[in-house]
């Protein structure tokens, strides 16, 4: 499937709070309710449309054990978008944000665009966090803010979108540049002179196959 | 990303990798026209499609990727690509299950095998040993399954060998074998390159492990550890090379002398006295240098850096069938050996935590054994049963491929230098498999008590 841009995403916070099923809920529209533990990294991509352009969506799922930190750390460069979760249930997670986005800041480039994201919003009778305080920590932050829940899918699709849309907002302003995959933005195929292709058996003898990663 | 890639590419066109020296593979013009036996692709267990598998070759983020279903006994993998030194990662892996059958008896022997391929200048024949090695042991593993099956029943007669010695024997002809097709592969598929082999068979209430190359296995157990196979590089090999040397100087043509220095003779060196040892000999002796003492030895450097011929520093695994010494037209292969080394352990430990690590060079080049003894022990108590192998895997590949820093260099949390090669790591506990093993014993006197 061709597309005119993709953009790379990342999902960070405490572990628990929902990140799995955010990204299930968005790329195959289901929840489940006993999602395995994630172990470093696991990927997700859809399709979206902004501008009637297309715009594939590469999603970096990450654990969010201390366990992992230092290898999820290293995922931050080269994402164009970072989705920051917390469990509005939790309010040990929210107390956490700040070490999160310390850890995105400096791991990240600049550029990055990070959606504050309060999960779970159906659990209404167990919220410990008031949406307020959400609200309040992006608007200190310079953050986008949503409260999601992945079970009813609320604001689920927003929340990616809206994330996609200020990103590609941001490339229409000049601020990206995009020609630097480092930045987590690459043009389509049908827009790059080269066609990314898997190798034969060449190995180091066969550079032909560049131009994609 | 390409800038990157493009970087490296000038420094190791050609070159043999993990080891980061110059070979030139003979890419004859007819050769160009062969398609690959096997299109380049990460291991079947990890299901990565084609998308996934150009986000696995990312040199800059060089992400560890690990397997989504669970592998048997709950075992644990986990990758990462190489920092730029090649366009594709090179190390390959494979598990697979199979069964002996008695159709008489209506009895299966089950077993499983997992194999780790490291290979070099190019993806060709780590792929090749990847998709093929399993069926050749198979085949090998059915020649002998009627004495197997004598054995396996205490019915053991003159003529019949013991168990060991004929899984010992499967393993060795497969790996012979092996090394045999991607040699007769060569006029019609493109394969170019070599690898070392490191795999386990776990049958018979044990495990066998068979290795060629510089990839190792050990079995960690609460901390400790015990290597189940050594590193074959030109200087853990320097014995095997020098008798073959000894009893063929032809092999290392007019280029390379079989003598060994304690230092690197130069012109000024000549007319002195130095320390020498030649081909047959065990031990050191005194001789004046000559014109003829100055080529380059066979095998030059220590450890990690030794290499034969100065082009290759490993020395047992498969294919190189068209590797020559570099600047040279000396053909390295007769000095290498597909030979495997086979370790035997019985599986009868009744702790829960042992389990077997395997891994390429990438890991073992800058994590001890005992360090990663400790990362295992880490994670099986951090984790629960069902993930804590793979978390085993992902910490180990993590720990050895460090993070980036400054943009450039790849370095351990204790600020040394990382691995930039490629990494892969499987990690499988061996109670599981002594559980089932148990219980297959047990249904099979109950069928003989049966009848
Ligand atoms: N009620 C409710 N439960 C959720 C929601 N999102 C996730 N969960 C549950 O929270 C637990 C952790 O979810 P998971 O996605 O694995 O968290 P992760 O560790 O951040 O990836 C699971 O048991 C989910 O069923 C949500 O929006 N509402
Ligand atoms: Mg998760």
């Amino acid at each position: 499937m061709s597309y005119a841009y993709l953009f790379k995403y990342i999902i960070i916070g405490d572990t628990g709070v929902g990140k799995s099923c955010l990204l299930l809920q968005f790329t195959d529209k289901r929840f489940q309710p006993v999602h395995d533990l994630t172990i470093g990294v696991e990927f997700g991509a859809r399709m979206i449309t902004i501008d009637s352009k297309q715009i594939k969506l590469q999603i970096w799922d990450t654990a969010g054990q201390e366990a992992f930190r230092s290898i999820t750390r290293s995922y931050y460069r080269g994402a164009a978008g970072a989705l920051l979760v917390y469990d509005i249930t939790r309010r040990e997670t929210f107390n956490h944000l700040t070490t999160w986005l310390d850890d995105a800041r400096q791991h990240s480039n600049s550029n990055m665009v990070i959606m504050l994201i309060g999960n779970k919003s159906d659990l209404e009778s167990r919220r410990e966090v008031k949406k307020e305080e959400g609200e309040a920590f992006a608007r200190e932050h310079g953050l986008v803010f949503m409260e999601t829940s992945a079970k009813t899918a609320a604001n689920v699709e927003e929340a990616f979108i809206n994330t996609a849309k200020e990103i590609y907002e941001k490339i229409q302003e000049g601020v990206f540049d995009i020609n630097n995959e480092a930045n987590g933005i690459k043009i389509g195929p049908q827009h790059s002179p080269t066609n990314p292709s898997l190798p034969g058996a060449t190995g180091s003898s066969g550079s032909q196959g560049g131009g994609c990663c | 990303m390409d800038s990157m890639y493009a970087r490296f590419k000038n420094v190791v066109v050609g070159a043999v990798v993990g080891h980061e020296v110059g070979s030139n593979h003979d890419y004859s013009s007819k050769n160009q026209k062969l398609e690959p036996k096997f299109p380049y692709s990460r291991p079947h267990f990890l299901n990565l499609d084609n998308e996934e598998i150009h986000i696995s070759a990312d040199h800059r983020l060089r992400p560890i990727i690990h397997p989504s279903k669970p592998l048997p006994y709950h075992a644990g993998y986990a990758e990462c690509i190489n920092a730029g030194k090649s366009r594709w990662n090179e190390d390959q892996a494979v598990y697979r299950q199979g069964v002996l059958t008695k159709p008489e008896v209506q009895f299966s022997i089950p077993y499983t095998y997992y194999g780790i391929f490291d290979g070099h200048a190019g993806v060709g024949a780590a792929l090749c040993a990847a998709n093929q090695l399993h069926h050749i042991i198979h085949e090998k593993l059915v020649d002998s399954q009627d004495d197997i099956w004598a054995d396996f029943n205490g019915k053991r007669s003159v003529i019949c060998k013991q168990i060991d010695l004929l899984v010992i024997g499967a393993l060795e002809s497969a790996f012979k074998e092996m090394d045999q097709l991607i040699a007769e592969d060569r006029t019609k598929y493109l394969a170019p390159g070599g690898c070392t082999a490191c795999v386990a068979l776990f049958i018979l209430g044990k495990l066998y492990v068979s290795n060629a190359g510089d990839s190792r296995a050990i079995l960690c157990n609460n901390n400790n550890f015990q290597p189940l196979s050594m590193d074959f590089t030109p200087e853990s090999e320097r014995d095997r090379i020098r008798r073959l040397v000894e009893n063929q100087p032809s092999l290392i043509g007019d280029e390379f002398t079989s003598k060994e220095f304690l230092q690197p003779l130069k012109t000024v060196d000549l007319g002195k006295t130095v320390m020498f040892r030649d081909a047959h000999m065990k031990g050191w002796a005194y001789k004046t240098v000559e014109q003829e003492d100055l080529k380059s030895p066979v095998i030059v450097g220590h450890g990690k850096r030794s290499r034969l011929m100065g082009t290759i520093g490993v020395t047992r695994g498969f294919g190189d069938h068209d590797l020559y010494a570099i600047y040279t037209k000396v053909q390295i292969k007769p000095l290498l050996s597909c030979r495997p080394e086979v370790q035997v352990y019985k599986i009868n430990s009744t702790d829960k935590n042992e389990v077997l690590v395997m891994g390429t060079d990438g890991l073992w080049d800058v994590v001890c054994c005992s360090k990663a003894a400790e990362i295992v022990q880490k994670s099986i108590t951090s984790f629960s049963e069902k993930e804590r192998y793979i978390c085993a895997a992902t910490c180990l590949v993590g720990f050895a491929r460090g993070s980036l820093v400054n943009d450039h260099n790849w370095q351990l949390k204790n600020g040394k230098q990382a691995s930039c090669d490629d990494i892969s790591v499987l990690v499988i506990p061996t109670f599981p498999y002594k559980l089932e093993y148990e219980e297959l014993c047990k249904k099979y006197n109950q069928k003989l008590s049966d009848s």
